[in-house]
């Protein structure tokens, strides 16, 4: 079954929402998460205690899907597992666009019953043709929609950054953490079980979808392996990929049955199916996180040559560690650099060769930006990773405020991709702030040595990939438009 | 035998599993170097075959029931004379009668033993979602223990074949290590390509393994070869 853009899209933007089952002992999470859309939220709930919580929240309520006198778009299911099936034969009876359940209990329990019962899903909306989102998932996010899965989740502004995920708190905890990192979300969905819409579904509308830029994804196991491995590698060229597989283990793969019911393949060969579309292997939340930032962030690595700035002697020999064990190198820098460097730099307590090590002229702002405006002209030099260490940031508004300023002026005015490592020290407290006001100058800040290296490779092995096929066409698949259930 | 012949037998005999001898030679179109190999159903017919391949050869027991040949003495290596091929050929299928008394027995197979070279492995399945995949590795201890191996999707491009050999942690040991000269990485891309290609043509095939393979500083060599077909391959009388 295939689905057109515009039918994906207007899913994710519906005028009039119905939510069916929302309780107070959930404090009316789900109401309350969509009430910020662009259109009418209507409720629709027969227990009278709930109906009374519902109206003092200000929504109309009505007895069945059926009673509400207008078309809906999206329909939100929070109804015991056995009730599901009749909600879905009264969301195809009117018409609405499309469902999503959030009830759980069906095939990832392994019972017998919650297989049937998805089973009796699965057929009805088939039959219909009904768009069902989940069953046992968070559903849809599209933050400038204001269509929502959490309360917490922000609205009215969006970002490049698509994300899909087969489970609810990655795909929850990805827009909240992820905003906490300077990353926003254009639409991301909570798929659980997917028996109707797949992760290649949501992957083809992504990647049609102009508002996004990068693409995530969270996997456990999918159904169509191969229209997702054929449409990753279209889309590839366009838009990167980050593929976070879960259930990697023996181990992991047993949790993931029971949590999603998914087939799982064997990691080693999802690893060179991902390698083979050219997108990018995460194996945690948090690379997930460091490798979208750098997407989003960085500009285009043209090669491995690394400028590295710390601030300790210490810190000089760990950041080139770092970077070395991820592949890349850290060379000397040409001797006009040197030749420069040695007019101002102090080498007594300090060095110059690439590492720098900044300990003699950390608190000097105007030599910083000698030292950065120098490794950015340097023919040896591809890109530039700066410590900003706060143990060693003045105190006060004033000195972060002007150091972010240089390092944000510094980033638009070279076309050389630049990163920035993080390193709170005791001064975790305000990691956040220094983080977010980073970003806003479209500096990424990663919160280790290894994390920033790791995330430069995989994004600079990327780009390589990406311009080398470009240049000699490789793949098939890319000239054929990918038929659904290839 | 032709491949309709093949299918035919298989379908008879109600297996999937081919012999090595049936392996090698369904593989033979697909241009991957594969070590001639003969079907000798008695001893003079063995010596007769050895002689036309020239010395050394190997025996070993050709049985659709026998999976693990060495492990019950179904493998002699290095036979260098006609009468040691004819003795050979006597305790092979003598050892598979009283150890795998059960076992179909169909002969034994004859190869020209191949000169030793640095042991890869290429193998081919299929994969409930993702359809048929290719590995690649090193053999023995690197495959069995460290499970070095790369996988890609068929179909192979010639990119794919290139990071399949290279990003295996053992690659040093194809480039050249303590002055050894570099195998023919080439080499064993084409073959990669050539099992891609061969199973492109052939959905039916449910797993291939060649292993070892030998890669030299010249070319490759598969010496062994297992291959399994989908069970509703031999079911249908067009298989094939």
């Amino acid at each position: 079954m295939g689905w057109t853009f515009e039918e994906m899209d207007r899913m994710f933007h519906p005028r009039v929402v119905a939510v069916v089952g929302d309780k107070r002992d959930r404090d009316y999470m789900w109401l309350r998460s969509v009430s910020t859309i662009r259109g009418r939220v209507y409720s629709v709930q027969v227990d009278p205690q709930e109906i009374e919580g519902i109206r003092a929240l200000g929504f109309p309520n009505y007895p069945s899907l059926r009673d509400i006198p207008e078309a809906v778009d999206y329909v939100i299911v929070a109804v015991p597992r056995h009730v599901a099936p009749r909600v879905l034969q009264d969301a195809i009876h009117k018409g609405v666009h499309a469902v999503m359940f959030f009830t759980a209990g069906f095939a990832e329990t392994g019972e017998e019953e919650g297989i049937r019962l998805q089973q009796v899903l699965t057929e009805m909306a088939r039959a219909a043709r009904m768009k069902v989102v989940g069953p046992n998932c968070m559903g849809l996010f599209n933050p400038r929609w204001g269509l929502r899965h959490h309360v917490d989740q922000y609205y009215g502004e969006g970002g490049p950054v698509g994300f899909i995920s087969q489970s609810g708190t990655h795909a929850n905890a990805f827009s909240l953490v992820g905003y906490q990192h300077g990353i926003t979300i254009s639409k991301s969905v909570s798929m659980g079980n997917g028996i109707i819409l797949h992760a290649d579904d949501y992957l083809d509308y992504l990647g049609q979808d102009p508002q996004t830029q990068v693409i995530a994804m969270y996997l456990e196991g999918v159904p169509h392996a191969r229209r997702l491995f054929h449409l990753m590698q279209a889309i590839s060229p366009r838009k990167p990929i980050v593929v976070w597989k879960g259930g990697q283990t023996s181990e992991g793969a047993r949790a993931a049955q029971s949590h999603t019911a998914s087939l799982a393949a064997s990691t080693a060969l999802w690893q060179g199916a991902v390698r083979q579309a050219n997108a990018l292997w995460a194996d945690s939340f948090e690379e997930t996180l460091d490798l979208v930032k750098a997407l989003c962030y960085l500009k285009e690595p043209v090669g491995p040559r690394l400028g590295l700035v710390a601030m300790t002697g210490g810190q000089s020999v760990v950041i080139t560690d770092a970077f070395a064990k991820a592949g890349l190198q850290v060379p000397l820098l040409s001797s006009a650099s040197y030749q420069e460097l040695a007019t101002f730099y102090s080498t007594v307590g300090g060095s110059y060769r690439n590492p720098m090590d900044m300990t003699p002229t950390i608190r000097n702002l105007d030599l910083v930006q000698r030292v950065l405006d120098i490794l950015a002209r340097d023919a040896h030099i591809d890109a530039i990773c700066y410590e900003v260490n706060l143990a060693f940031v003045p105190r006060g508004e004033r000195g972060l405020d002007r150091l972010v300023d240089l390092l944000g002026a510094f980033r638009e005015r070279y076309e050389r991709p630049f990163l920035c490592v993080l390193t709170p020290m005791h001064r975790e407290g305000e990691e956040r702030e220094v983080r977010l006001a980073l970003a806003r100058r479209g500096v990424p800040a990663f919160p280790s040595f290894l994390r920033a290296a790791t995330a430069y490779r995989k994004v600079w092995d990327y780009y390589r990939e990406r311009r080398e096929r470009l240049v000699t066409p490789q793949a098939p698949a890319l000239a054929q438009p990918v038929p659904p259930g290839s | 035998m032709s491949t309709a012949d093949l299918f035919a037998t298989l379908r008879r005999e109600g297996r999937t599993l081919l012999t090595e001898v049936e392996a090698k030679t369904f593989l033979s179109p697909s241009g991957i170097p594969i070590v001639p190999t003969h079907l000798a159903r008695s001893a003079p017919e063995a010596v007769r075959i050895a002689r036309t391949l020239g010395w050394p050869v190997v025996l070993k027991i050709v049985s659709p029931d026998i999976v693990h040949k060495s492990d019950i003495g179904g493998v002699k290596v290095n036979l260098t004379s006609g009468a040691a091929v004819a003795r050979a050929y006597r305790d092979v299928m003598e050892s598979a009668r009283t150890r795998a008394p059960q076992a179909r027995l169909h002969g034994v197979s004859v190869q020209r033993m191949a000169p030793p070279g640095v042991e890869v492995i290429l193998g081919a399945g299929k994969d409930p979602q993702f359809g048929h995949y290719l590995m690649f590795g090193l053999g023995g201890v690197f495959v069995e223990v460290l499970k070095d191996v790369s996988f890609r999707l068929v179909p192979l491009t010639p990119r794919d074949a290139r990071q399949m050999v290279r990003e295996i942690r053992g690659f040093p040991l194809l480039a050249g290590y303590r002055g050894q000269p570099p195998v023919d990485l080439e080499g064993l891309e084409k073959a990669l390509l050539a099992l891609s290609a061969f199973l492109e043509q052939h959905p039916e095939v449910r797993e291939i393994d060649l292993n070892p393979v030998f890669a030299y500083p010249q070319g490759c060599l598969a010496v062994d070869a297992r291959v399994v077909l989908e069970e509703s391959a031999i079911l249908t009388p067009t298989g094939g």
